[in-house]
């Protein structure tokens, strides 16, 4: 237990250590709100940066960008409607209308403060129960991943706007993006008419900045001569009864980032989106409707995202399984240092898991710290005049899209989303259902099929294995549960359930 | 005297000529000290955290010190490798781009992905060579291969056996496998080693070809083991367990067959920039850091080049492409690419 502690605390004694942890947040956080500058990618060139360093040294200031990084992506999403990084695809829903109405600095304050407690959660299943959450994460069958991935897209329903036939066509139209390329089963070319440019397929992150970024510079030029909105900043810092208001939620939603995270095929992304709608599913009384400014629509996808970073160390540090892109490369890291990422991990160098959790929580600290410097004057970007700030975000946007593959191409496929998104949202139809059909259709399409081949194609196997196993069941009762909730036979039922009850 | 200007004059054209090749010599000589005289371009060819990218990040360090200059490291994953393949090729061939790459590009030809692999290129070092085994869960109670082809046969279409996508190391061996036994076995294909070793701990497969590179961590740790090693002769610290010959010896005519990780260059680059980076990357390769990290990855060093190495990527290509095509998994035929059978 003593050197247990010891180990936690190494990060915490060592002035250098804590400085680099410090350093890697501090530049997380501005690497992450960048979209296009991923965390995995900021990651994979300090590997060869800190090749000839300490490993812990190197260790420190990953982490510190990981978890730094992770954060940050909300930034962007709040202030401009671009998200900095996946995950914060769900921040934007309710950040950004927050933003339009003056309260980008508030905003700011409360996404940091859950994103340290999701953090904070995160970080304390993986200290107490990483063993177990490991192998409950092997247990997911392909049937499984695909009963998730279906659940996910079940959230169109929650993202569709105005009309929900808009949103079934957006979501089926993100599905068929999502599909374009080589299918990574058979190995043949879907929609890639023969060129082998498109059989790489189209990086999502490039959808998400031209249809978030772009069209949003495109919009905003229709509000040319609107008054700028005066941002509130006199009080950024959440009141505490505000903190506590949200707790609830936040530890809900972080529970989900944390499973979802530990689980090898989904990160942080998809956390945050299931987050998203278990707090519009879950909350009653929001203090906005959700879509126009609710803080809870902020609170559960920042609370999970940040939760999932523990949750992705689980299999890494117990079984030397990547829980997401990020730790796949933190992986690699440890290979090249001569460390042997493995179940065997925990063996032969002990100090390596307290040293990590020390260091994700000093990481989370830092987070916290850095996160609520500065907002009073990140607020004020939204203030900036719109003949600067249209052409900054359309070169954060341009940057963003080469930053991902160093492809000229993807520049082409981001500005002609950008225009497309930008039509899509003059006729009503959502963009989120369109990223939402990018991310999950290219699940949802392999582990239907896989699921099938196990089971010989025989779908009464499949649907045997559905009722049968446990975690199948319960996803596929959750569905049911989403699926028929939403119709009049389930108002029926419960208002038949409380007469029975009244009689 | 007209001898004497005769003799004169061509001792002048000699002696221009001579002159001429020494300033040719110089200038080439020069070239070849001035590479290279900027940067670097390195695409690797899976992304971030695959072992392509392990092997490009743990060695790129050190080639940097022998070269001089940075290696400005990219991944450029997609297309089971044809992203990166075409890409580099569409680079001018002037040494600046240099491609990481591993096995698949060989049998892109015969899947009908891409018409460019290895024969456009030239190998400036094939760094090291990858050992296959046959794992399953250690709680199962099978102990040889055979086993499994048994009990397969007994139970035809219920045991699951995991691969990857065609053209990747499971997926190869997969065929020999069943090309071999003719077994009615399941196949489930995952995005990969890692994710099917997942699904096989977590029983959702029963049985799979993998790199020992994915693999070492799991077998040391008695999670998973190993029931043979895919070679016809032993494997240095795998010698405890059967060869796939010993029990089917049909499988010597696939064997020696790995993957492998390699550095490429355009055809067509000139010679004193292939010459400078063999130079510097066989020393990198040679570095023992960098040889140990090769060992602790479970893999064979090779650190081959030139003529041996253009030798190396023929036979693995032979197998591979032949290999798809008598399991049928071939969309194009060898004998039409111009590739013989081994």
């Amino acid at each position: 237990m003593s050197t247990d502690l010891s180990y936690f605390l190494m990060p915490w004694l060592d002035p250098s250590l804590m400085m680099l942890t410090a350093l890697g947040t501090f530049a997380g956080i501005y690497i992450g709100a960048i979209p296009g500058l991923s965390v995995t990618m900021a990651v994979s060139i300090l590997i060869s940066f800190t090749f000839s360093w300490e490993v812990n040294d190197a260790l420190a200031l990953m982490v510190g960008v990981y978890m730094g990084g992770v954060y940050g992506g909300s930034r962007t999403a709040i202030l401009l409607n671009i998200p900095g990084a996946p995950s914060a695809i769900a921040t934007s829903f309710d950040g950004f209308p927050l933003a339009k109405l003056g309260e980008a600095g508030k905003a700011i304050g409360v996404t940091t403060v859950v994103s340290f407690i999701g953090g904070m959660v995160g970080i304390v299943v993986l200290a107490l129960a990483a063993p177990m959450v490991a192998d409950f994460a092997l247990m997911f069958a392909p049937r499984d991943y695909l009963l998730l991935a279906v659940m996910g897209l079940l959230l169109v329903g929650s993202m569709s706007g105005e009309s929900l036939a808009k949103g079934l066509f957006s979501g089926a139209l993100g599905i068929t993006i999502g599909m374009v390329g080589m299918d990574p089963l058979t190995a043949e070319g879907r929609f890639t008419f023969d060129s082998v440019t498109l059989l790489g397929g189209i990086p999502y992150v490039v959808v998400m900045i031209g249809m978030f970024g772009i069209s949003e510079a495109i919009s905003q030029l229709h509000h040319l001569k609107d008054v700028v909105i005066r941002q509130d900043v006199s009080k950024i810092l959440p009141s505490w009864s505000t903190v506590v208001k949200y707790i609830p939620l936040s530890i809900r939603t972080s529970f989900i980032g944390v499973i979802i995270g530990a689980l090898p095929g989904t990160g942080g992304d998809i956390a945050a989106l299931f987050a998203y709608d278990h707090a519009k599913r879950s909350v009653k009384k929001p203090s906005r409707p959700f879509g126009q400014g609710a803080y809870e629509g902020l609170v559960a996808p920042e609370a999970a995202n940040n939760a999932a970073v523990g949750g992705a160390y689980i299999p890494m540090l117990t079984l030397g399984i990547p829980g997401d892109a990020v730790t796949a490369v933190m992986i690699g890291a440890l290979y090249i240092h001569g460390l042997k990422p493995g179940p065997m991990l925990m063996i032969e160098t002990p100090h390596l898991f307290w040293f990590s959790v020390g260091n994700l929580t000093l990481a989370n600290i830092f987070m916290l710290i850095f996160g609520l410097m500065g907002i009073r004057l990140f607020a004020k970007i939204v203030e900036i005049p719109k003949g600067v700030l249209i052409p900054l975000i359309v070169l954060l946007s341009v940057v963003g899209a080469y930053a991902i593959n160093n492809n000229v191409v993807d520049i082409y496929w981001m500005l002609g989303f950008g225009i497309f998104g930008y039509l899509l949202k003059m006729y009503g139809f959502q963009i989120g259902p369109v990223i939402l059909g990018v991310i999950l259709g290219p699940l949802m399409d392999v582990s239907y099929r896989r699921a099938m081949m196990s089971v010989n194609n025989t779908p009464d196997a499949f649907f045997m294995d559905l009722l049968t196993n446990p975690i199948s069941l319960v996803l596929t009762l959750a569905i049911l549960f989403m699926l028929i909730g939403q119709t009049p036979l389930w108002t029926k039922l419960k208002a038949g359930l409380a007469k029975a009850k009244a009689a | 005297m007209r001898t004497t200007k005769k003799t004169s004059l061509t001792t002048l054209l000699k002696g221009a000529a001579a002159a001429l090749l020494a300033g040719s010599l110089s200038l080439s000589s020069a070239f070849a000290a001035d590479f290279p005289d900027k940067d670097l371009q390195g695409v690797i060819m899976w992304g971030a955290g695959g072992a392509t990218d392990n092997v490009a990040r743990a060695l790129t360090p050190h080639v940097e010190k022998y070269l001089g200059k940075k290696i400005v490291l990219t991944n450029k994953s997609g297309g089971a490798g044809a992203i990166s393949t075409n890409y580099v090729f569409s680079r001018p061939a002037n040494g600046y781009t240099v491609l990481y790459g591993a096995e698949n590009p060989q049998i892109h030809g015969v899947l009908g992905l891409s018409k460019l692999d290895y024969s456009s290129f030239i190998p400036v070092n094939i760094i090291a060579s990858g050992t296959t085994v046959i794992v399953t869960r250690a709680d199962k109670e099978w102990k040889t291969v055979k086993d499994i082809v048994d009990d397969v046969k007994a139970h035809p279409d219920t045991i699951k056996m995991g691969t990857a996508g065609p053209g990747s190391l499971p997926f190869v061996v997969s065929s020999m496998l069943k090309t071999t036994t003719e077994m009615p076995v399941l196949t489930v294909p995952f995005d990969g080693e890692g994710p099917g070793m997942t699904a096989l701990e977590g029983g959702h497969i029963d049985f799979m070809a993998v790199g020992l590179t994915a693999a070492r961590e799991q077998l040391k740790a008695g999670r998973l083991k190993a029931l043979a090693v895919v070679s016809d002769t032993a494997v240095p610290g795998m010698e405890n367990v059967p060869l796939i010959t010993e029990d089917f010896p049909a499988f010597k005519k696939f064997l020696p067959w790995g993957p492998f990780y390699g550095i490429f260059v355009k055809q067509g680059t000139p010679e004193e920039a292939v010459k400078a980076l063999t130079d510097a990357f066989a020393k990198a390769v040679a570095e023992p850091q960098f040889q140990d990290f090769i060992k602790d990855f479970g893999a064979t060093p090779l650190n081959i080049h030139g003529d041996e190495a253009v030798q190396y990527l023929k036979h693995n290509q032979s197998v591979s492409a032949w290999l798809l095509q008598d399991a049928g998994a071939a969309k194009i035929s060898p004998e039409e690419l111009g590739i013989p059978r081994p």
